[in-house]
């Protein structure tokens, strides 16, 4: 009871977090090194492409120019690309390890993470580990976006307290309050409620890029397919038109304000009784990186194998153990 | 000028056909990289390769970028890259970095083993070998800043995005290209449908004058192919971009499935046509005419359920591919390792 009390707190956290400007209640320092986050958009307008030997005449068209450069989207090269990646687009762990090494080291941020799997595969089991491990770092907030009441603080209470060893210095239940406030969990009942949470999210960050401490790093939708699977079918291409907007806006806050997407899809019976990912087609586009899931009856090991990645060859698999 | 008083001059050639196709094949060579190694590629032509995910798409694309981005040759050590520049449109959002530089190590790798007569003499552990390693390290550093800033790269999540994208991107390659000192060769779409669903939906406002023309798919697809014709009248390029399949082809599946065995075992002809069936409606077109008519060559890549194992890359899938325009009727096999794409034979 105590746990669930925390996590609707969190919620309020969630909301203060959204429409106030009130700083963090639980201020966490981060551990990772963290240069000065540098938007790429704001990088390509400090550089002015004006040059000298502009005539009298001309110096109208370059302003105009700049200001065209200003609203559109920046051209960028290979090697401000590399800085990027190298500087704001960090690793972070799952928190299982057969997952960690399979994707060598986790999730990475600016990317959209899709675990797929058939019903109690350990695909929410991998989404409250993966919450857990960001929160317990320090590395960041987490935002957990509910779809089907899976969001569980009880367990999460459970796996901090089966961790035992790694508690030498605080106490059970400071560790306990420091992870908690650190995860934001909110519900989420509709796809129009999802994008107007990941809208307001949207605009929240692009107005406090500066401060890093705690900034979301982690944005978690468990489960997604439960949100767009009731408006697909039929003629009409509206369903698809929001799949799509939902998956593209998605990847546009990962990549823009350097946070990592894990979303969770179930699967469906194709041709011939195989199973395969819930979405169709369309969907299979959005992902940056999509991982089965699979889990015998009564064990408890896990089998991951990756669908889609952008850099590791599909195919690889790995296995984790998760506790009940 | 020819002497006025020859007029015999004025019909000698300037040059003869053979000397000018050596010219010609030499400025604006061929692309023969596999897998669209089958039929010649040069600037002009634009090439789409269609396919369902996954079937190496975006892959292949890298692989022409890095041919591209490579230079002939550096400090004495060919290559065999074209060392110009390339646009890369991200319309899908999904392009990785660490994944272009993972492929052009590899080549760079690949290319200083073979020539270099590495360890020669030299024992393994000494200190002349560690002075050789840290020199190649930073060889092979300085050589891949080289090729990566001639790597262009902008990100769209819209339509309204892309083109003024496309409007902005002469004057931004020309500055570009001006500073580096080479051309552009390449420009590469991937993908270019992936605003069809959003596009699609925009339906014309009940309100204000009907003089306004409506935001179709349509209307911005003829926008986009305009600006792109535009561009290319200006700058000679091979334009690559992938389509990704978007129709799923099992709803069609089951209904042929179902005709066939009430047709049974009468003939396996139509068991054939049918898998051609299934193959149509996997491709199935949904770009405007605009952009069908502007494509000039069109491949089908698709993932097979073979997989290739050996040493060095582990169990990789297989993909195939095949020239649908113009109509080729091979099929080539390849597979996609750390270092890129390889045939298989």
């Amino acid at each position: 009871m105590e746990e669930r009390g925390r996590a609707e707190a969190s919620r309020e956290e969630l909301e203060r977090l959204i429409d106030g400007g009130t700083p963090y209640k639980f201020a966490v320092a981060s551990q990772v090194p963290m240069p000065p986050t540098r938007n790429p958009r704001s990088a390509i307008h400090a550089k002015s492409p004006i040059t000298e030997e502009v005539g009298e005449e001309d110096v109208g068209m370059e302003e105009v120019s700049v200001a065209i450069d200003r609203q559109q989207p920046p051209w960028l090269n290979g090697v401000e690309l590399l800085e990027d990646a190298k500087w704001n687009k960090h690793v972070l762990p799952t928190g299982c390890e057969g997952i960690d090494i399979l994707l060598g080291g986790g999730l990475r941020e600016g990317q959209l993470t899709e675990i797929v799997g058939p019903s109690s595969s350990g695909k929410t089991q991998v989404c409250l580990c993966s919450a857990l491990g960001v929160a317990d770092l320090n590395l960041g907030v987490v935002l957990f976006l509910d779809t089907c009441n899976s969001f569980s603080s009880h367990r999460i209470a459970h796996m901090v307290n089966s961790q035992s060893d790694t508690l030498v210095k605080e106490g059970k239940e400071g560790r306990l309050k420091r992870i908690m406030s650190s995860i934001l969990c909110h519900s989420v009942f509709d796809i129009f409620e999802l994008m107007d949470v990941l809208h307001q999210l949207e605009c929240k960050l692009k107005h406090q890029v500066k401060s890093s401490g705690n900034r979301i790093r982690l944005l978690i939708v468990d489960s997604i397919s439960s949100l767009i699977t009731p408006i697909l079918g039929g003629k009409n291409s509206q369903g698809r038109l929001m799949m799509i907007t939902t998956g593209i806006l998605l990847k546009k806050i990962a990549n823009e304000y350097n946070l990592s997407v894990l979303v969770t899809n179930h699967m469906v019976g194709g041709e011939g009784g195989s199973l395969k990912p819930a979405l169709g087609e369309s969907w299979k586009n959005i992902p940056h990186v999509r991982l089965v899931l699979s889990r015998d009856q009564g064990s408890n090991i896990c089998n991951v194998s990756i669908l889609k990645h952008t850099i590791i060859a599909s195919g690889r698999a790995a296995k984790f153990v998760i506790d009940n | 000028m020819p002497d006025a008083d020859d007029p015999r001059a004025w019909i000698h050639g300037d040059e003869s056909a053979k000397a000018m196709l050596a010219r010609v094949l030499t400025e604006r060579s061929f692309l023969l990289l596999p897998p669209l190694h089958r039929l010649p590629l040069r600037v002009g032509n634009v090439v789409e390769i269609a396919g369902p995910s996954p079937s190496a798409k975006s892959q292949v694309l890298l692989q022409a970028a890095v041919h591209c981005i490579l230079p002939r040759e550096w400090r004495g050590i060919r290559f065999g890259g074209l060392e110009r520049m390339v646009i890369y449109f991200d319309l899908d959002c999904r392009f990785d970095v660490l994944r272009l530089s993972q492929i052009l190590k590899h080549r760079i790798k690949e290319v200083l083993g073979s020539t270099n007569n590495f360890g020669h003499g030299v024992e393994e552990g000494s200190q002349e070998y560690d002075d050789k390693v840290a020199s190649m390290y930073s060889f092979d550093d300085e050589l891949l800043l080289a090729c990566m800033r001639r790597f262009l790269y902008i990100r769209c999540y819209d339509s309204y995005e892309f083109i003024a994208a496309l409007k902005t991107m002469h004057s931004r390659a020309q500055t570009e290209s001006e500073a580096l000192g080479v051309g552009i060769q390449f420009l590469l779409i991937d993908s270019i449908g992936a605003f069809y669903w959003i596009d699609r939906a925009s339906q014309p406002s009940p309100y204000g004058n009907c003089m306004r023309k409506i935001m179709s798919f349509q209307n911005l697809m003829e926008t986009i192919v305009q600006e792109m014709r535009k561009f290319l009248e200006v700058q000679p390029l091979l334009v690559l971009a992938s389509k990704a399949c978007i129709f799923f082809a099992g709803s069609s599946t089951t209904n042929v499935q179902r005709t066939v065995t009430t047709w049974t075992s009468e003939d396996r002809k139509q068991w054939r046509t049918s898998n051609k069936e299934i193959e149509k409606f996997l491709y199935r077109e949904y770009m405007p005419s605009a952009w069908q008519a502007f494509v000039t060559h069109r491949i089908h890549l698709q993932v097979s359920d073979k997989c290739t194992c050996d040493k060095k890359n582990g169990t990789l899938p297989i993909y195939m591919s095949e020239w649908v325009q113009p109509p080729l009727n091979v099929k080539d096999q390849f597979a996609v390792g750390d270092g890129g794409i390889f045939m298989i034979t």
